[in-house]
């Protein structure tokens, strides 16, 4: 499809409608011939109101060359709804377009519509396998975590869907353990979207969840996707961060604790920094310094100390911040 | 090194005059960029040395055109790029107005020193009404769209411009913020999304914006512990380049440098920012022939050169004697200089036409 509508005679019974400029525009764009050609015809299809195989063309014409152009979009769906052209037809064709285009809206909210309007758990179980792929290119992409989110929240299936969820940030977070946009989707899928089939048990789920980050900290203890999720952990289940002290002790030191001669005896609950890491985070000092301002009273002096360690020298670009923290602090004391 | 104001202000004006077909899908967010250009201008104090007063003019009068209306009420659409030739105000039902361009139009003509007397203010506030979901946001068309924060921040700015709510349902929507609110701290573009830097802003501004309500006083819509989550991520956010990311763990990105920065401002923590590390860090996406990208080495546009300068004018730093640093004051809350929200709150509400 690259000559004009124009001169193609499939197109003679239409009349092209120009685009309406009255006064001189506010950054105009200079259009291409062919974009020019395309939208000329669509404003002829919007004024007859055609719904028909060439005008599903045409709209794939402007989007590849305008995936923002949201009256292409809009105008597609009805027709694809209007001809009863087989949705799964429709979901596959714009594969190809989702991945090229995956950082535009419009591209989610079609297959949305079409997903919505399918009402297939079959249909949203390949969704949530399509989206797999399109996150192998781009790992944290917004738009498809929401989509995500919203196919599992609507469909809300926990054999077919849910289920397969846990598995798969794991997999993520093996070759990437800052991807936030996976720690956040583990908290969409734990805490705050229901409680999953097997999850019942809110203790163990509870015990499962901090054993697994505490194991990811253990790997890379400078990395804040992690930590935050371990708070909002606590937070939302209520558990004191002092239950955790022994765990950040661990990473609050300059020095690695020595393995000694106990080695084997591995305490599970309480993973040691791995080689190499970097000490001590800093993510582990606030957390400690949470632990003593909660604690109050002699207490309070440790967190103001660790605070100005941080302001000081280990964290200086918050500097302002963890002045603010000992300010606070003390006007409460 | 210095801030190239008069670069900045040279890219914003040529952006004005035309965009390469590269930039296509600009076209259905046409008044939202030239609303990035113009507020670029107006911070810089270009908008008389990089325009004519019949620039000026044939802007707001191109601006008006795209105030529209219909069964839906009034607003303004992004451009004419779906209308007819043969258009006589009646636009078609593919031809709608946006809340993004409603809301950047006004502040576009107020820039310009519009007297906003072709304003149709009940028109607005059924459209307002019209683009509210039953969950309590907003989408960008009465007839649907994207429906998040984002939009619905701007029917709150709308609705504060016009210094009348009654348009909107403003416990529904208060509602709808707080079930935006992650775990990290920030919020997400949509109830149980991923915190983010740009969504974060909407939620906490409008939370600033709109009056005390019976169920919902301003003072009682962020508890202590809340505020006190929000401010961490924020500021955990400053990455080591100075430069703020927009969620945890990404790199830093100009845009969120506003964002973030402006938010803190609105929560009374814009101190809380190192503002030194965030200028370094802002010189560096200057790019050399004018515009700032959205990090270092990388391609300029008008909304991160918007944006950053914005955060500029908000958490100013100590440059000693550059004056290409100083810029003017600005209202985090609407994002317009301090000149032009008065001019706005002047010429915009009905009850200021009434007096």
């Amino acid at each position: 499809m690259s000559e004009l509508l124009a001169d193609d005679p499939e197109w003679a019974d239409v009349v092209p409608i120009r685009q309406y400029e009255n006064v001189n525009p506010i950054a105009p764009i200079f259009y291409s011939e062919e974009y020019k050609d395309a939208t000329d015809y669509f404003r002829g299809v919007l004024k007859t109101g055609e719904m028909s195989p060439r005008v599903l063309q045409l709209t794939e014409r402007i989007i590849r060359m305008n995936p923002a152009h949201y009256t292409a979009w809009q105008h597609r769906y009805k027709t694809v709804i209007s001809l009863k052209i087989p949705l799964e037809e429709e979901l596959e064709l714009m594969n190809e377009i989702a991945t090229t285009f995956l950082k535009t809206y419009q591209v989610w909210h079609h297959r949305r519509l079409l997903l919505t309007a399918l009402t297939s758990i079959d249909a949203a179980a390949r969704e949530l396998e399509f989206l797999k792929t399109v996150l192998r290119a781009d790992a944290k992409n917004y738009h498809t975590w929401s989509f995500r989110q919203w196919i599992l929240a609507h469909f809300n299936d926990e054999e077919r869907l849910w289920a397969g969820e846990r598995a798969y940030i794991e997999d993520l977070l093996e070759q990437d353990v800052r991807n936030n946009s996976a720690w956040h989707h583990r908290f969409f899928v734990v805490f705050s979207s229901g409680i999953r089939l097997g999850d019942e048990d809110r203790d163990q789920m509870l015990r499962r969840e901090l054993s697994f980050v505490k194991e990811k900290i253990a790997l890379a203890p400078n990395n804040p996707s992690a930590w935050n999720y371990l708070r909002g952990a606590l937070e939302h289940t209520n558990t004191p961060f002092s239950t955790l002290t022994t765990f950040v002790e661990l990473y609050t030191t300059s020095q690695p604790p020595s393995r000694g001669r106990d080695e084997d005896v591995v305490d599970l609950d309480n993973p040691p920094p791995s080689a190499g890491a970097q000490l001590p985070a800093v993510a582990a000092l606030e957390f400690l310094a949470d632990i003593y301002e909660k604690e109050g009273g002699d207490a309070s002096a440790k967190a103001v100390e660790i605070w100005k360690s941080l302001a000081n020298e280990k964290d200086v670009i918050r500097k302002k911040y963890w002045e603010y923290r000992i300010r606070d602090a003390l006007s409460k004391a | 090194m210095s801030l190239s104001r008069k670069g900045h202000a040279s890219h914003s004006r040529r952006c004005l005059i035309g965009l390469p077909f590269s930039q296509v899908d600009i076209d259905s967010s046409r008044i939202a960029l030239a609303f990035y250009c113009l507020g670029t201008l107006d911070i810089l104090n270009s908008i008389e040395d990089q325009s004519s007063e019949l620039d000026r003019e044939t802007w707001r009068e191109w601006l008006w055109e795209q105030h529209i209306s219909g069964v839906y009420g009034t607003g303004f659409r992004p451009s004419p790029y779906v209308t007819p030739e043969d258009y006589k105000g009646e636009p078609s039902e593919y031809d709608l107005p946006h809340l993004v361009m409603t809301y950047t139009a006004l502040l576009c003509l107020a820039i310009l020193r519009d007297d906003f007397s072709q304003l149709d203010r009940p028109g607005i506030l059924r459209f307002l009404g019209a683009c509210q979901r039953e969950d309590g946001s907003f989408s960008a068309l009465p007839n649907g769209g994207e429906s998040d924060l984002r939009m619905l921040y701007c029917a709150f700015a709308i609705s504060d411009f016009l210094d009348d709510w009654s348009g909107i349902d403003v416990d529904a929507a208060i509602a709808y913020i707080q079930r935006c609110y992650s775990y990290e701290g920030g919020y997400g573009q949509t109830p149980s999304g991923e915190a983010l830097g740009g969504t974060s802003y909407c939620a906490i501004a409008s939370l600033q914006l709109a009056p005390d309500t019976p169920s919902s006083p301003r003072a009682g819509r962020l508890s202590g512990a809340q505020r006190l989550r929000t401010i961490r991520w924020l500021v955990q956010n400053q990455t080591a380049e100075g430069g703020f990311c927009g969620r945890t763990c990404k790199l830093a990105d100009a845009c969120y440098c506003f964002w973030c920065g402006a938010a803190l401002s609105i929560l009374g923590a814009g101190d809380l920012v190192d503002k030194r590390a965030l200028a370094d860090f802002l010189e560096k996406c200057q790019f050399k022939y004018g515009g700032l990208s959205k990090a270092p080495g990388e391609r300029p546009d008008p909304y991160h050169t918007y944006l950053s300068l914005a955060i500029l004018a908000i958490l100013p730093s100590d440059h000693g004697d550059d004056e290409s640093w100083k810029l003017p004051r600005l209202n985090a809350l609407w994002n317009a200089t301090e000149e032009t929200a008065a001019w706005a709150r002047e010429h915009i509400p009905a009850k200021a036409r009434a007096s």
